[in-house]
């Protein structure tokens, strides 16, 4: 049978640590613990594949992978940083077996039935148009891009996923913006008003 | 959108920040897949919590993959054996007698003054026989340690912390290891690190919230005084040899990399765009030369590089490989150091947290030495004979001057207070000097 997780938290107040501490016995916990952070791992799989159904899968094997390794979860490091390293390993398992054959502008899809068509297509546009110019800068900075801007880790947190330090992160984040300044046109388009 | 990295966003990376920013918040995730994937999770997580199979079944899996493993490593094994018969160890393996090099240590002969750890939030030196750590704030008055750093003439340890609103810096004793403080000012900030001026008269303090901008002050904390630059500063502000400019790891509106900017804000000089490793420089001893590692992503070298200062004359003194182009991620170079009489230099060279190895450099460009393999933070004594490092959570001393020394264990890292994603671990020399009164 199946069961859904209450989507009101219990654990409003919970650091994520002690939450992932408490998930190995408690499935509400774990579910905590899921409501928080699925967006910024299903972010980190869609700014990498540029593909809705790959990023869906991803970001379930990312979680299905967390929940089985929870018990391995010491609580001595960040839990957003455990996880991130798990999609990780998820994301560069995808992109050795599977390079993806299609073009990004035709994988690209977005969920906007609510939207105006004209508001659709820049949506889409810009999408595209960040999504590619990522793909033009050294997989580490992107890498520390996507880790800050779309999953929103600290430097710290993005420092213990990439195995390097603040001050390294924060460089790399740096270069990453005056690469796509300077190499790709991304900062000189104009906005959708 | 993270408010940490957006405060830190020069303006001319805005506009690209923004637009990250925006696409990033179009990512919402459809409610179908949210409720699906909720509902497999849970339906997962109540399988796993069925009572287990039997302990037959459960042993049966393991102990085939055991199996299958150990022949692998047979097969592995025996294939690079058969195709390289003569590969040469990279660390030190021959067991070579510890027994003088330890007494020696224990009886100061060799390896002498304090060695200086800092680990987690904990810092400590040695005791006198070096056989462990003594921790210098057991009253955790320095709140959350951000760095240490020995005085010119190694006889003052400078430490940085920061506890709830305020950043403090202290100072250790030269003759016993009680601390001293000299700065706590709730105004300047989250301090992140300081640096000593060359005769050790003047500290320079940075924090984090506004790294634009140094705070310069007399050795015992007055005399405070604002420095604007133009350029952010990411880590690691030193004096040069004239104490009129800082050199750092930052960046400026057009450029990354290891500058160097005059205290009065009148210069600024881009020294190399090709650092990129916040302990990938240092003065040497006498500050007639700077140091640094150039990645090189387009030749695909790592570039150890000498810059003679008066004479303005560059000198690659050593390479490292690293991947070529730009599209692969690159190794990180930390703890660069010079001997105190300038002949060698070390550091360690690698990716991720641990996976790195410890290298030496003769200055004079003729050899570069990998010492060790899974250890950093290397450090030399003062009496330039005694390596310092860090593998698996242990401190190590080697001897120098054995060609198949067994490194000595020091002491575990002293264990202390941290929080989640924390990581500081250093190691640096005092001179024989700071024992004494």
């Amino acid at each position: 049978m199946t069961t859904h997780m209450n989507i009101k938290t219990q654990y409003p107040a919970m650091d994520d640590v002690r939450l992932a501490q408490q998930a190995r016995t408690d499935p509400e916990a774990f579910a905590e613990l899921y409501h928080r952070h699925l967006t910024g791992v299903y972010r980190y799989h869609l700014a990498h594949t540029g593909n809705l159904k790959d990023a869906e899968d991803l970001t379930s094997q990312t979680f299905m992978s967390a929940l089985e390794g929870i018990v391995s979860y010491r609580g001595t490091g960040s839990y957003i940083a455990w996880l991130m390293g798990i999609a990780s390993r998820k994301r560069s398992r995808f992109f050795r077996g599977n390079k993806p054959q299609v073009p990004l502008d035709a994988a690209l899809q977005i969920p906007t039935p609510d939207l105006p068509t004209e508001k659709a297509a820049f949506l889409r546009l810009q999408m595209d148009q960040v999504l590619g110019a990522l793909k033009h800068l050294s997989p580490d900075r992107a890498e520390a891009l996507i880790l800050c801007f779309f999953s929103e880790l600290s430097f710290a947190e993005a420092g213990l996923v990439l195995g390097k330090s603040e001050a390294a992160v924060k460089m790399l984040i740096s270069r990453g913006l005056q690469d796509l300044r300077t190499r790709t046109s991304l900062a000189l388009e104009v906005d959708y008003e | 959108m993270n408010k940490e990295i957006l405060n830190q966003i020069p303006a001319e990376e805005k506009p690209a920040a923004s637009k990250l920013n925006s696409t990033a918040e179009m990512m919402q995730v459809s409610p179908t897949f949210r409720w699906n994937l909720e509902a497999q999770l849970m339906d997962a997580y109540k399988t796993k919590e069925q009572p287990a199979q039997s302990w037959y079944t459960k042993l049966v899996a393991p102990v085939s993959w055991a199996v299958l493993a150990v022949l692998g490593v047979f097969a592995l094994s025996w294939t690079l054996r058969s195709l390289v018969p003569s590969l040469a160890p990279a660390s030190r393996t021959t067991p070579t007698p510890v027994a003088t090099f330890e007494a020696n240590v224990r009886a100061g002969n060799v390896c002498k003054g304090p060695l200086a750890v800092a680990h987690d939030f904990s810092v400590a030196r040695t005791n006198q026989n070096k056989t462990g750590f003594v921790i210098l704030d057991e009253q955790q008055a320095i709140g959350e340690l951000r760095s240490m750093t020995w005085s010119p003439d190694g006889r003052q340890l400078a430490i940085v912390g920061n506890t709830t609103g305020s950043g403090n810096i202290y100072l250790t004793d030269s003759a016993n290891n009680s601390l001293k403080p000299v700065l706590s000012n709730p105004e300047l900030g989250y301090l992140w690190d300081a640096a000593w001026s060359q005769d050790g008269k003047q500290l320079l303090a940075w924090s984090f919230q506004n790294n634009t901008t140094v705070y310069l002050m007399n050795a015992d904390g007055t005399g405070s005084l604002e420095k604007k630059l133009n350029l952010q500063i990411f880590a690691t502000p030193q004096f040069t040899p004239d104490n009129q400019s800082i050199i750092f790891y930052g960046t400026d509106s057009t450029s990354s990399g290891l500058f160097e900017a005059s205290l009065d804000g009148a210069q600024v000089k881009l020294i190399s765009a090709l650092m990129e490793d916040e302990g990938g420089y240092a003065w040497s001893p006498d500050g007639s030369q700077l140091t640094y590692m150039e990645m090189d992503r387009t030749t695909g070298e790592a570039r150890l590089t000498l810059e003679a200062v008066n004479r303005g004359s560059k000198t690659v003194i050593a390479t490292l490989p690293i991947p070529k182009g730009s599209g692969s991620s690159i190794p990180e170079v930390a703890n660069l150091s010079w001997s105190r009489d300038g002949k060698n230099l070390v550091f360690d060279f690698g990716r991720g947290a641990t996976d790195h190895a410890i290298y030496l450099a003769h200055a004079d460009g003729t050899g570069l030495v990998k010492l060790l393999d899974s250890a950093y933070a290397p450090a030399i004594s003062s009496d330039e004979n005694c390596l310092a490092y860090i593998s698996d959570k242990q401190v190590f001393l080697l001897d120098l001057t054995s060609k198949n020394a067994t490194p000595l264990l020091l002491a575990d890292l002293p264990s202390g207070r941290s929080i989640a994603g924390f990581k500081l671990d250093k190691l640096q020399w005092g001179s024989e000097a700071s024992l004494k009164p």
